[in-house]
């Protein structure tokens, strides 16, 4: 009874559809008609052998990926070391780099669209106040740079997520053992590759694969920045999912897409799980 | 100094003052006021009538406050309505998922149930799995049900997807109250309803506050599902009428940073006044489990 009203919902709301996605993905439907069609694998020999964006928007979450997982932990790492030393104002540091994470992540595809603007925005007129005219660019017109571009703006927004649960795992660093590896003698260096480290193994890896995880999500700041644009080259896997079958109305594509992005994240996901309980498990 | 004095720019165990330790300082200044440049910058642009925008150099603070790029955002991306949805949509649902959440994770922990084990997995998944995978098979769901452009269309999935995270985190949380508490409520004749009401639900008070923050910030910020469940423009929330306000009045950049401003500033806000709370509910689930 108590159960019910969060079990029906979860399951009508998020395990049908997830179940769905893998049905609609032998089908041909365009989302109104009465009748879905089967139609085997042709959906996924689309995608695979026809569609050119289908490998853009591929390659580009692979790249995307990769650098979510090495640039914004990497960064919150540092942050996080540092804060979590005895310096005046550290609260409200810590809040000023937090702060974008609490800010929609479409307002922050508008705010960067808006920085990036080619004639009037803060990149281009910052670079024309400091004479480097030469550097100034069409940050995301051009297609060689404009899925780095959004990422810088993906950085901004997700370095305090990294920080925050670096600050936490650092709570678990006990004090009374870098003193005492202090009065050994161990220099700076060594506490932290000999104390510290060790101790943060286990917020690491979780903060490396929940940033893995978001990173494939990766949606409304490609949507407000780029809409996939220019010429494909920002497409990402759940941005062309979603343009396939919502702006395409050809649902059997949209979704064999989704079901690629679904089972490189499951790939992750269940692993991570079951590591996750061993380590649990241990610890009681 | 004496050892009693501030322990600030010292080393553990240290009384002098670490010189390392000051430089450090000083470079996460300046790395903050980088961090903080963009939205300094957003706030300068709103307070600019367009023709300034366009005329003076990016970081001159506005000759004169212009405070007609609120009023005309407001009107134009018709705040009033959709101001009126996003309140109305995340009011109602973070307060009745956390509930449910509530229930479920109080089920999970104080009763038995037949396949308790696999329906804890499930949950659990349930978490790590994007909903922005399912976009186009929630429409036709939330449309075979007739419930496009309606706040209950809304509010179903997105309790639906915040219910795993909110159970995990309650579960841990349920688990560790003494069994002796609730076996004496149920002696006396207590239903579980009320043990949840008068005895979970008072102590678990500083993990509801933390779900009911982080909860309340994720949805008012939801944009990916809204996009595809509320069509009708006067059913948007906030972020899809930013959006909008985005593609029509894109080149218009006073008001365009008066929207942006006025999108984000309720968040923020709720961040500023409660984020002890904010960091408590995220790091809870991620580091302790």
């Amino acid at each position: 009874m108590l159960l019910a009203p969060a079990l029906l919902i979860y399951a009508v709301f998020a395990l049908y559809p997830l179940i769905d996605v893998f049905v609609l993905s032998f089908q041909k439907w365009n989302g109104l008609a009465p009748v879905r069609e089967f139609v085997g694998l042709e959906n996924y020999r689309f995608i695979l052998s026809d569609d050119p964006v289908f490998w853009q928007a591929l390659r580009n979450t692979v790249i995307w990926t990769i650098l979510a997982v090495l640039v914004p932990p990497l960064i919150g790492f540092i942050l996080a070391l540092a804060l979590n030393q005895n310096l005046p104002g550290r609260t409200a540091l810590r809040a000023v780099f937090y702060l974008p994470v609490v800010i929609a992540p479409i307002a922050v595809a508008t705010m960067w669209k808006w920085m990036y603007d080619p004639f009037f925005g803060l990149f281009n007129g910052l670079l024309n106040t400091f004479g480097l005219e030469f550097l100034i660019a069409d940050w995301l017109g051009d297609r060689r740079i404009a899925l780095y571009s959004i990422f810088v703006g993906y950085i901004w927004q997700h370095v305090g997520f990294s920080m925050i649960l670096f600050l936490a795992g650092l709570q678990g660093v006990q004090d009374t053992l870098i003193e005492a590896a202090r009065i050994d003698g161990a220099g700076r260096l060594q506490v932290f590759r000999y104390v510290t480290l060790p101790a943060m193994r286990t917020s690491i890896t979780v903060v490396l694969v929940l940033s893995l995880i978001q990173s494939l999500r990766a949606f409304d700041i490609v949507y407000g920045m780029t809409l996939g644009g220019p010429a494909q080259s920002t497409q990402m896997l759940a941005l062309w999912a979603y343009t396939q079958s919502m702006q395409i109305h050809d649902f059997g594509k949209g979704s064999a897409v989704a079901v690629v992005l679904l089972l490189m994240t499951i790939a992750i996901v269940i692993p991570y799980m079951i590591w996750r309980s061993r380590v649990e498990e241990a610890a009681q | 100094m004496s050892a009693t004095a501030p322990r600030a720019f010292r080393q553990l165990g240290s009384d002098r003052v670490d010189p390392i330790l000051v430089g450090l300082w000083i470079s996460l200044i300046v790395v903050a006021v980088i961090w903080l440049v963009p939205v300094i910058f957003i706030v300068m642009t709103s307070l600019k009538s367009t023709p300034e925008v366009m005329s003076t150099a990016v970081f001159s603070p506005p000759a004169e406050l212009f405070l007609d790029n609120y009023p005309l955002a407001w009107e134009r991306g018709r705040y009033t309505t959709t101001f009126a949805n996003s309140v109305i949509i995340t009011l109602i649902k973070v307060p009745v998922g956390l509930i449910f959440s509530a229930m479920a994770a109080y089920a999970l922990s104080r009763i038995d149930l037949p396949l308790k084990k696999m329906m804890f997995a499930l949950i659990l998944f349930g978490t790590m799995i994007p909903f922005q995978v399912m976009l186009a098979p929630l429409f036709s769901l939330v449309n075979k049900l007739g419930l496009l452009n309606t706040y209950l269309g809304a509010w179903l999935p997105y309790i639906a997807f915040g219910v795993p995270y909110q159970v995990f985190i309650l579960h841990g949380f349920f688990k560790e109250v003494p069994q002796e508490l609730s076996e004496a409520a149920i002696m006396d004749g207590a239903s579980h309803f009320t043990i949840l009401w008068r005895i979970f639900l008072p102590i678990s008070l500083p993990v509801l506050a933390a779900l009911f923050i982080l909860d309340f910030v994720s949805t008012w910020n939801e944009f990916a599902m809204a996009l595809v469940l509320l069509l009708d423009g006067k059913n948007w929330t906030l972020p899809l009428s930013l959006m909008a306000f985005q593609g029509e009045f894109g080149s218009d950049y006073g008001p365009l940073n008066a929207a942006i401003v006025t999108t984000v500033l309720p968040a923020v806000i709720v961040y500023l006044i409660f984020q002890r709370y904010f960091v408590g509910g995220l790091t809870a689930g991620a580091v302790k489990g």
